[in-house]
């Protein structure tokens, strides 16, 4: 009898152990199946490079689409037809399934050239440090443009766009800073954009400029100081009016007489342009007292003004 | 056939770029929002009906899809200075007045109509509100009000015009029929109103006179805490710049 019970209880231990195993091995199948699949749903694109700026717009199609029909349709419906559509096809072409660190100026040669428009004489605003308040400015006074007020600028900005060799072409993770690769399809936009922007001015020019920063007023090593100065037409552009901007109670770093201004004129007059200088424009100076209207500097308008 | 500027051409792809732009780019703090589904509930308000008689409630779906939290002390009500406001309110970064929330961004300086029997937009002309005042644009802009008006809260700010025609605070309009009926006592401290004139332009109304007075005393009447101010000065700077 002794042996019976000793058979049984050897049964019931090896069914015990049958049991767990049997267990156990649940276990780590289910273990591994989760992590296989949550592995899966975060990996969106494992083989897409990463990159240390944001990615590109979601939605770029329909905002680009967009902005393009609503600058032709509601904001200057002078410009005529342009076909948004194709628009979009040749921004789309100049980057996707492209590596974005090798972009190149032919890449964007189409939408360029889709996109242009004739710029109104007198009008051309540059900007350089100044970028809220040069915007600002045109948006309450229809006289002058900046970059971001032609078709090319008002599609483009504030977003971001690179495509990358795998699937879907699009990189929605990530895009290259310039530190990464100077060649990134968004630095290569903007030069050109801005070299044709320069190209495309004629008679009296404005640039607006900060007086504020340490760094100094103009420098060449800026879109404005290292494009835009030299691709201004001397046969076309009669005069440029500097507006140094200072923040209103801020500091005082440069002035007209500054020497980075300086090192602007006379790169400007080398090349037979007309310079004059103003320290705080007037009119954009009002804008700034709208932020700080208790300030000495900001006496209400008179007829003086 | 109507004496209005028909639909404004594209008007698919422009508002529904303009979606896709606030939601990414202009306040992507109101998080996600279908625009797509947006289009389809702000078209079927209108289309495929008697453009004279379209209502406030048919946009009902369309606002409750765009709708989204309004900042505290940021709403800005206005009368007859639209382009100032937008000045002033800075896209939303001062200020966020109606055209600068999603709803309004919609369907700011944008023209539509339909007709009835027809899926269609109609394109060639659209009736004016003094043909018919239920028509499509103006009954977006009713709603458009009443929701601003319902979801505003903290300290609101009231700009109106001293120089215009037939007073500051012009009876009937919208912020007079649509907007302050709809301002929820319990969730406003206070209103200020800023009674602004042109540059050089006539001094015709004025706080505690005219019209700018009926105002005054609606709103206490009402028991809001009420405080009014002639040509605030940050305002007047933007007057200058014309």
């Amino acid at each position: 009898m002794p042996l019976q019970q000793g058979s049984v209880r050897t049964r019931q231990r090896t069914v015990l152990l049958v049991g767990i195993v049997v267990l156990l091995a649940a276990l780590v199948l289910a273990v591994v199946l989760a992590s296989l699949l949550t592995h899966g749903r975060h990996e969106v694109s494992p083989q897409m490079l990463k990159w240390k700026d944001r990615g590109t717009t979601k939605n770029l199609q329909e905002v680009i689409l967009g902005r393009c029909y609503n600058y032709i349709t509601a904001e200057y419906p002078e410009l005529g037809d342009k076909d948004c559509l194709k628009i979009w096809e040749s921004l789309k072409d100049a980057f996707i399934y492209k590596n974005p660190c090798n972009i190149t100026a032919e890449d964007y040669q189409p939408l360029m050239e889709l996109a242009s428009h004739p710029i109104p004489c007198n009008k051309s605003l540059f900007w350089s440090k100044t970028s809220d308040l040069a915007h600002r400015y045109t948006k309450s006074n229809q006289n002058f443009l900046t970059l971001e007020d032609t078709l090319l600028g008002y599609m483009a900005d504030r977003i971001s766009w690179c495509g990358d060799p795998s699937a879907p072409g699009i990189n929605y993770e990530s895009c290259p800073k310039r530190s990464e690769c100077e060649s990134n399809p968004g630095s290569v936009f903007w030069k050109m954009a801005s070299k044709m922007f320069a190209e495309a001015a004629c008679g009296v020019v404005q640039v607006m400029l900060n007086g504020s920063i340490e760094a100094g007023a103009f420098r060449s090593s800026s879109i404005f100081g290292s494009i835009e100065v030299f691709n201004l037409n001397p046969d076309k552009v009669s005069e440029v009016h500097i507006w140094l901007m200072q923040d209103i109670g801020g500091p005082q770093s440069e002035s007209c007489s500054g020497r980075s201004i300086q090192r602007l004129i006379s790169i400007l007059e080398e090349r037979n342009f007309k310079i004059i200088c103003e320290d705080n424009y007037r009119p954009v100076q009002l804008l700034q007292c709208v932020h700080n209207p208790d300030h000495t500097d900001c006496r209400l308008c008179t007829n003086s003004t | 056939k109507w004496k209005g500027e028909g639909t404004t051409r594209n008007l698919e792809n422009i508002v529904i770029g303009r979606c896709y732009d606030y939601i990414r780019i202009v306040n992507p703090a109101v998080g996600e929002k279908n625009c797509s589904q947006i289009w389809e509930a702000f078209k079927n308000a209108f289309i495929n009906k008697d453009p004279c008689n379209i209502l406030p409630k048919d946009y009902e779906l369309f606002i409750n899809l765009s709708l989204h939290t309004i900042p505290p002390n940021k709403s800005l009500f206005w009368e007859n200075n639209q382009l100032l406001v937008n000045s002033f309110a800075d896209r939303g970064r001062r200020y966020m007045s109606v055209g600068d929330t999603l709803f309004g961004f919609f369907g700011d300086f944008l023209n539509w109509c339909g007709q009835a029997d027809s899926p269609g937009l109609d394109y060639e002309s659209c009736p004016t509100t003094k043909e018919c005042e239920n028509n499509a644009v103006e009954s977006f802009w009713r709603m458009a009000s009443i929701t601003y008006a319902q979801h505003s809260s903290g300290v609101i700010h009231v700009l109106l015009n001293g120089s215009a025609e037939g007073g500051a605070y012009p009876q009937p309009g919208f912020f007079a029929d649509y907007e302050i009926p709809n301002l929820q006592k319990d969730k406003i401290s206070q209103i200020v109103i800023w009674v602004v004139d042109d540059i050089e332009g006539p001094d015709i109304d004025s706080c505690g006179i005219h019209s700018v007075k009926i105002l005054e005393t609606r709103l206490k009447t009402l028991g809001y805490d009420v405080i009014c101010t002639d040509n605030n000065k940050s305002v007047m700077f933007l007057l200058c710049l014309d």
